[in-house]
């Protein structure tokens, strides 16, 4: 048993993803207060030669568990027998589709206890301790092992939960992962890949969010939403009422089942505030909402409610926004 | 061909919830569902049955004997049959005892298809279905947004960055869906006349041999404390007022926290 800290570091299209850089920072103090090092697990396309970048955000040392574009689940076997192998005091992963699927294949390989989606995890007297959001965000809770529990603990972490280190220096010591049998889990293979013509922004990293729900009536009503976004230096995104109406893609759908979000502004236009949304987007920092319903659940818990036509009020506001910027 | 899904019961998402003093979920004190999520699951498994891809559909959930009645309204929506895990050393199980005991229970069932919700509403780690396919060493198909199955492989249709994937595995499999595979159906009264008359068997942990001493009591976590939310301030409200000054009144909102 190890006082280092493992993180699961997806990479994509030859280059880290956003998670991982924060995982990285976020492993790399939580290393600190457990007495060892932030250690990378890392896997996907362009983990090989991105592993040893991984050391100026945080990580002392980068696993390889495997390159390319096979689904991230195939590498659970590779990731169990690192895990198992160096045996760390915890492993975080971030709570995105991969991350969960390999969390839980670690929960299952190795029976350990799971964590989260966490939005704040420390060490204290040498024991791990997680904090959560739970019932809808209706309680904050704090867990632990049970005496006894089998280690390491495996900790799911909310995007924004931990901040990149900036201008880091230095490089990762970087290993492979020695070879072993992917099993079952292995044997999952993308058959069929279809990209949308266009990129689409990953709502994770915005700090600034305008969301639009089924008062935005149409696919067209989100062309205003998308200048609002583009003058404040921010993405746009959608209820599930938008995604399913096909005005927007589900990529960008915030709640429940998309995307749990936490910028410092959140600005909802034609969004009711229904505790499937809620979910998603309550940890912002600032919430401003416009609706036209005085009565709109999303009034109880915005900072700012604006009870008027977002049609009225948003091409004006993007107007004045650029005004006042200059 | 056989599927299995597995349902959890859940205190209704609108109902008011509260934990214990032993810091357990209170399922006393609200109405309870099927987790909301795992509706997705049954309607994506009667969708199959209907176009004859699927001979059977069997439910599974476990929890408390009151269970029995998240199982018959999903037999109320459709399906063949009912399995409730129930012990009284599984209350307060977390994801890891919740995974061990499905798949334990799978195992007995046997089906080509495990099939579970991609979340569920009172915890939202997600892990039961990795790691249940984890533990029976099975491929593992998970957040499908459609549900397909031939020639003695199991297809899902999943989001990736800008669009989709096709991703494909030998059955047997677990796989999860999620709510983009079409509303849930409703029970008929036909339906849950006909779900009283399905079979709905119970099991215990010996049942599916379980030892309960290997489940560390049920769990490997444990909650220490249970708090509100740090208060806020109240929302400000701008109302009765015309377009202009409520951008203007934005605006100055934005600006005096430095937003723009």
């Amino acid at each position: 048993m190890s006082n280092d800290i493992h993180f699961l570091a997806e990479f994509a299209d030859g280059a880290p993803a956003r998670s991982a850089l924060e995982l990285a920072a976020g492993a790399a103090d939580l290393a600190q207060q457990s007495g060892g090092a932030a250690v990378a697990l890392a896997y996907g396309h362009g983990a090989a030669d991105g592993a040893a970048g991984l050391g100026a955000a945080g990580a002392a040392r980068a696993i390889v568990l495997g390159d390319g574009t096979a689904p991230a689940i195939t590498h659970a076997a590779a990731a169990a027998a690192t895990v198992r192998e160096a045996a760390p005091a915890a492993v975080l992963a971030p709570a995105t589709p991969n991350g969960r699927d390999l969390a839980a294949a670690l929960v299952g390989l190795l029976d350990l206890p799971a964590f989260g989606p966490v939005r704040a995890v420390r060490v204290e007297g040498g024991a791990l301790r997680t904090e959560q959001a739970t019932l809808q965000g209706t309680f904050i809770t704090v867990s632990e092992p049970v005496d006894g529990a089998p280690q390491p603990a495996v900790v799911l972490v909310l995007a924004n939960t931990f901040t990149p280190i900036e201008g880091g220096s230095g490089s990762a010591e970087v290993s492979r992962a020695a070879a072993t049998d992917a099993g079952a889990l292995g044997k999952a293979t993308v058959v069929e890949s279809h990209p949308a013509d266009a990129a689409v922004v990953n709502l994770e990293e915005a700090t600034v969010i305008v969301a639009g729900g089924r008062g935005v009536g149409s696919e067209e009503g989100f062309k205003p939403l998308q200048e609002l976004a583009d003058a404040l230096g921010g993405a746009v995104g959608a209820s599930r009422a938008a995604a399913d109406a096909g005005w927007i893609p589900y990529q960008l759908q915030i709640g429940q089942t998309g995307k749990v979000v936490k910028p410092a502004l959140y600005l909802a236009a034609g969004i009711s505030g229904a505790i499937q949304h809620r979910v998603g987007m309550q940890s912002s920092e600032n919430v401003v909402a416009i609706n036209k319903d005085p009565d709109a659940p999303i009034g109880e818990f915005a900072d700012l409610f604006v009870v008027g036509d977002l049609v009225q009020i948003v091409p004006r506001l993007t107007e004045e926004i650029k005004r006042r910027k200059g | 061909m056989k599927i299995v899904v597995c349902i959890k019961q859940v205190p209704a998402t609108t109902a008011e919830k509260r934990y214990t003093d032993d810091l357990r979920l209170d399922r006393t004190s609200a109405e309870s569902v099927i987790n909301p999520l795992d509706e997705y699951a049954v309607e994506m498994a009667l969708k199959l049955a209907e176009s004859g891809a699927v001979d059977s559909v069997a439910y599974l959930s476990m929890g408390p004997d009151s269970a029995a009645e998240a199982l018959r309204r999903a037999l109320a929506m459709g399906g063949d049959e009912a399995y409730l895990v129930t012990d009284p050393a599984l209350a307060g199980a977390d994801e890891w005892a919740t995974a061990r005991v499905l798949a334990a229970a799978l195992d007995k069932l046997a089906p080509d298809v495990a099939l579970m919700g991609m979340a569920s509403d009172d915890a939202r780690g997600s892990l039961v279905p990795g790691a249940v396919a984890a533990m029976r060493d099975l491929p593992l198909l998970s957040y499908g947004a459609e549900l397909m199955l031939a020639d003695g492989a199991a297809r899902i249709r999943r989001l990736s960055a800008s669009g989709f994937d096709i991703i494909e595995a030998p059955l047997p499999v677990v796989a999860s869906v999620t709510d983009q595979v079409g509303e849930p159906r409703y029970a008929s009264l036909k339906g849950i006349m006909a779900a009283r008359r399905k079979p709905l068997e119970t099991w215990s942990l010996a049942d599916i041999g379980v030892d309960p001493g290997s489940l560390h009591g049920g769990a490997v976590t444990r909650m220490l404390e249970a708090k509100p939310p740090e208060a806020k301030a109240p929302t400000e409200r701008v109302e009765n007022v015309g377009a202009d000054e409520a951008v203007a009144k934005i605006a100055d909102w934005l600006a005096a926290r430095k937003l723009i």
